[in-house]
């Protein structure tokens, strides 16, 4: 497969997340699952263009880490912050 | 057994089909000032996240009620735009890597075109909001979402007026199959700006 070719199923894949993602935001439910299923897609999106669209795989280690580490950061932190909400909110307390 | 291991072809890693990945250490995309400039971006919207999280634990009816109030159709128009103006982007640079600058022109023109359709949905998204009561009054959600939203407009904004000038190099030829590090050094800026649009669809569209 060409390095073209992979990158329009690339943008395809992500139309498809993309489409999958505003069903979920259209459901009724609010369930921690949903939640996580969200910030799956959202990890998954943001991998695909980080590798596909940014080439971070031949990117240096530092760029690399340091963009890996936001954007996984993020899905977890929407997964952490749904789990310890309250936990957070106390911790913050004096910010508010 | 020699015969045998002259037919075999050494594995070559996905890395290795890109261009000056030819060193174990990586390359940088672009050039080094436009990656500070990105990481200036992250840090300005990592910092803009976390006050959404801290907003959200102290506020969790509010996010979660918040999405409804919200139009789930221009947030997903939002995300295709950019998500294909980004793929014109990234077509245009494997075109130019190729030699084909005209080829390469028009892929920068579809992704003004898919690019511009940020700001204009931007715009009939905000009459619709105020139309619908959504002020800067409407509450520690709404507030939120616009502080981060216009503040990755004008980002948007940023971007169109650099694919103007990549547009403008690549058409007088000062672009070349061996040269072109503006481009990419563009590329890199928009597909960073998609990716946090990817982080904030989610956070106000999508999570209930």
């Amino acid at each position: 497969m060409t390095e073209i070719r992979k990158l329009d199923l690339a943008w395809l894949g992500l139309v498809a997340l993309s489409v999958i993602g505003a069903t979920l935001g259209g459901r009724p439910d609010t369930g921690f699952g949903v939640t996580v299923l969200v910030a799956l897609v959202m990890g998954l999106k943001v991998r695909i263009v980080c590798d596909r669209f940014l080439e971070l795989p031949t990117a240096r280690r530092g760029i690399r880490l340091a963009m890996h580490g936001f954007c996984y950061g993020m899905p977890v932190l929407v997964i952490l912050t749904s789990a310890f909400g309250d936990t957070l909110a106390r911790l913050t307390g004096a910010l508010i | 057994m020699r015969f045998r291991s002259s037919l075999q072809v050494p594995p070559v890693s996905y890395a290795a089909t890109l261009p000056d990945a030819s060193t174990a250490t990586g390359r940088i995309p672009g050039n080094k000032a436009m990656w500070v400039g990105i990481f200036c971006e992250v840090t300005e919207f990592a910092l803009m996240f976390a006050v959404y999280f801290i907003a959200r634990a102290h506020h969790p009816e509010v996010f979660r009620a918040g999405p409804e109030r919200l139009s789930l159709l221009a947030g997903t128009g939002y995300t295709l735009m950019l998500l294909t103006s980004g793929w014109c982007v990234a077509r245009a640079l494997h075109a130019m890597r190729a030699g084909r600058q005209k080829a390469c022109l028009r892929w920068l023109l579809g992704a003004f075109v898919f690019g511009l359709g940020y700001p204009v949905i931007k715009l009939f998204e905000v009459r619709w909001n105020l139309a619908n009561g959504l002020d800067g009054d409407a509450g520690v959600f709404i507030v939120t979402y616009y502080y981060l939203t216009f503040n990755h407009l004008i980002h948007v904004f940023w971007g169109l007026l650099g694919m103007i000038w990549v547009m403008l190099r690549t058409g007088t030829g000062s672009y070349s199959a061996d040269e072109h590090s503006g481009l990419e050094a563009f590329a890199c800026y928009w597909h960073a700006t998609d990716i946090i649009w990817l982080m904030i669809f989610p956070l106000f569209y999508v999570l209930r």
